[in-house]
């Protein structure tokens, strides 16, 4: 299976429904800004996801970044284990996607692609996000 | 499990800069909130007879129970204040994030009294409030404030802010969050009297619902019914989210009802040169949504101005097309555009200040009214240019002109009223109140003026019900007037209703709050707040002599061949009756004892 996202920024309304399934799924409440997936408005141009690339991210400097190795690639699924880390924030420096968050308490956290049924995509209705092939 | 409000508002003291964290107290939670909350707190706190531009008005910005959430299409927010354009109670909406970031500060509102001693631009983080002096912004367009406030305080925050026409008090002038507008009556210059430039919005606190099971199942469902709405040919919800609103411009024009030339005919033949088609084949370039809105009738334009510099919009929107389009003989897409940014530009809505441009070039027709260097001829592309920039400017003919169309006309000399087409100097949205009765209806009682959002217009328009008739229209109108206020406590896009079953509304207030309410009594609320509006107008001195149309809407429409192209001023007065009536107010329109104890409001009296 192929994890990772396509996005097409030409159908994107910036409707921010992705962003708020995700803190619906992840959160059970909604709250923006602690949501996995961002959409970035960059009028008159077109919007900038950030959001985890899983295969499209051949390097993967997350992983390679994490001092006290809290970031595993689990069959492609890139995962932050949250009692391990230690707040650092290589890991959110490291990201060229903008994709990794910490909380109040530093720790870093991230898309896990709903474990290969993203609750984001499903949310799209214009397919400007969809599941890549 | 908490609800989705958060019970408390944050009041701020202009003249003091002291800020309060104020808890809503019961008797106001039964309003639900928006505009709910808005017109009952004005109410209850502003004296009716006040100067709208004095330290006494306030703004009251709320948003409501489903703000915030994941429900579709309820993205907007709401500002209540005493009308500096129609001097009456005035409800304000606008859409974008701004109506979501409030609710993520865990507020349901914010309340603005007196006025800064200095021009200040406000930021709002969480329930903490800083202000700032407005220098640098100053004298800048909507959009620079708004950049500056981004460039200042972070990318992430919401903004609100005003132009210049909202600092030298233009009595249309607006407010705008990121190219949505409180675009009706004036707020911008409220903003401008209390020297707020701009508000800058950013909340980190979690949105929660009474019953995320229930909630979940509802938004579900909705969110089915919008995915067909929009895929549906016909359906006009559909049309927006690929056209946008200017998708229905043909069909008001074949029916005889697209405001022309200061209202003078119901049809102009330079229509396909500026409707949301036009648009749509020579700028689009995508379509942008507001908060949550799988709708998104948003469209992104972009131009090149005639003086060769690019240029992008959001819109221009229906509304906008036909008041710097087609009533202003104007089928230059581009001068449309560049109209429409001007407004946006200085802050001014696009409805009456087309209106009172369209008045301003037929008194010129008519030898009235000239301005140095300009030929003030209906559609002439400079003409209209310049005389927006002098409205935002109030420069030359532009600062009589930015008193609104009815004030203007006044200045002049009485004869020239007939021709100014407002009510309550508020202009005429897009629609012929002689054509369609039921909106002359509308337009003549609405409490904020000239009001499209609470008039039959679908169903008129579209011929599901006969437009020529004055039969039934006085019940109607009232239900509509009702509905729609309830609808607006929520907040919900005027579009919602359109596609959304009216049960839809209950259901999601005890979802999201965990008030049991009927529908019944949902409407029930909105005509509370129609009556609670009703007599602020009375005490700021408004009565049946207001509730009229311009004398151009008893003449019949120019080019249109059918004998019900106008309105009998005998038929007015007699649907004028017949909705006193059904309102339970006296001849004058002042709402009886009955009535108000049948509202639970017989205090107000």
């Amino acid at each position: 299976m192929a994890i990772g996202f396509d996005f097409n920024p030409q159908n994107c309304t910036e409707c921010q429904r992705c962003m708020l399934a995700c803190s619906e799924v992840k959160l059970g409440h909604i709250q923006l800004r602690q949501s996995r997936i961002e959409i970035i408005r960059n009028w008159p141009e077109l919007p900038v996801l950030d959001v985890c690339r899983f295969d499209d991210c051949e390097e993967k400097p997350c992983i390679v970044s994490c001092p006290v190795d809290a970031i595993s690639n689990e069959r492609g699924i890139v995962l932050i284990d949250g009692q391990e880390c230690n707040g650092c924030g290589e890991c959110v420096a490291a990201c060229p996607f903008g994709a990794i968050k910490q909380d109040v308490e530093d720790i870093a956290y991230k898309c896990d692609f709903c474990g290969g049924d993203p609750a984001c995509v499903k949310e799209c209705l214009t397919l400007a996000l969809v599941k890549k092939e | 499990m908490a609800g989705s409000m958060h019970d408390r508002m944050i009041r701020i003291d202009c003249t003091a800069s002291k800020v309060t964290l104020w808890g809503v107290p019961e008797a106001l939670k039964e309003y639900v909130g928006g505009m709910g909350y808005g017109t009952k707190m004005l109410v209850d706190e502003v004296n009716p007879g006040i100067d709208p531009l004095s330290p006494e008005n306030k703004i009251v910005l709320t948003i409501g129970p489903l703000t915030g959430t994941s429900a579709p299409m309820f993205p907007q927010s709401c500002i209540v204040t005493k009308s500096p354009l129609s001097g009456t109670i005035l409800n304000s909406y606008a859409g974008g994030f701004l109506g979501a970031e409030i609710k993520f500060c865990g507020i349901d509102g914010i309340i603005f009294e007196g006025a800064f001693p200095e021009w200040t631009i406000v930021l709002i983080e969480d329930n903490n409030v800083r202000f700032y002096p407005a220098d640098p912004v100053m004298g800048k367009s909507t959009r620079e404030t708004e950049m500056y406030m981004k460039d200042t305080f972070g990318e992430d925050v919401r903004t609100v802010s005003i132009g210049k026409a909202g600092e030298k008090k233009v009595a249309m002038a607006s407010t705008f969050s990121e190219t949505r507008t409180f675009g009706r009556g004036g707020t911008g210059a409220v903003f401008g009297s209390k020297k707020i430039k701009g508000i800058a919005v950013r909340g980190t606190h979690p949105v929660n619902v009474a019953d995320p099971g229930t909630f979940k199942e509802l938004v579900a469902g909705n969110m089915g019914i919008l995915k067909n709405a929009c895929s549906e040919e016909y359906n006009l919800v559909g049309l927006f989210s690929r056209v946008g609103t200017g998708a229905g411009m043909g069909l008001v024009n074949s029916r005889g009802t697209l405001p022309t030339k200061n209202h003078k005919y119901g049809s102009f033949d330079g229509y396909p040169e500026i409707d949301g088609y036009a648009y749509a084949n020579k700028f689009y370039t995508r379509a942008v949504s507001c908060y949550g809105c799988p709708v998104h009738c948003g469209m992104l334009h972009k131009f090149v101005r005639h003086d060769n510099s690019h240029s992008w919009l959001r819109g221009p929107e229906y509304e906008t097309m036909y008041a710097l389009g087609s009533d202003l003989l104007n089928r230059d897409p581009v001068t449309l555009a560049e109209a429409n940014e001007l407004c946006e530009e200085y802050g001014m809505d696009t409805l009456t200040t087309g209106v009172v441009l369209a008045w301003s070039l037929e008194m010129a027709e008519r030898g009235i009214l000239n301005e140095p260097g300009l030929s003030l001829k209906f559609g002439d592309s400079r003409s209209i240019l310049e005389l927006l920039r002098k409205i935002g400017e109030r420069e030359g003919i532009g600062d009589l002109l930015a008193e609104g169309p009815k004030r203007a006309a006044e200045r002049i000399s009485t004869d020239n009223i007939g021709i100014a087409m407002q009510v309550k100097n508020s202009g005429f949205a897009a629609w012929m109140p002689r054509r369609m009765k039921g909106v002359a209806l509308a337009f003549a009682t609405s409490n904020r003026g000239a009001c499209h959002k609470r008039a039959p217009i679908g169903a008129e328009v579209t011929g599901q019900i006969d437009m020529d008739t004055i039969e039934g229209k006085a019940s109607l109108v009232k239900e509509i007037q009702d509905k729609v206020n309830a609808c607006f406590t929520m907040i919900a896009c005027r579009f919602h209703e359109f596609v959304t079953d009216e049960e839809y509304y209950p259901r999601y207030i005890e979802a999201a709050t965990g008030m049991k309410i009927s529908y019944r009594d949902f409407v029930r609320l909105g005509e509370r707040i129609w009556n609670l509006e009703r007599l602020f107008n009375i005490g700021a001195g408004f009565s049946r002599k207001d509730d009229s149309l311009p004398e151009r809407c008893f003449e019949p429409v120019l080019g249109e061949n059918s004998e019900n192209a106008v309105i009998r001023r005998d038929q007015f007065e007699e649907m004028l009756d017949q909705y006193y009536r059904v309102r339970g107010w006296n001849d004058e329109g002042i709402p009886g004892k009955k009535k108000l104890k049948e509202l639970g409001i017989l205090e107000y009296l």
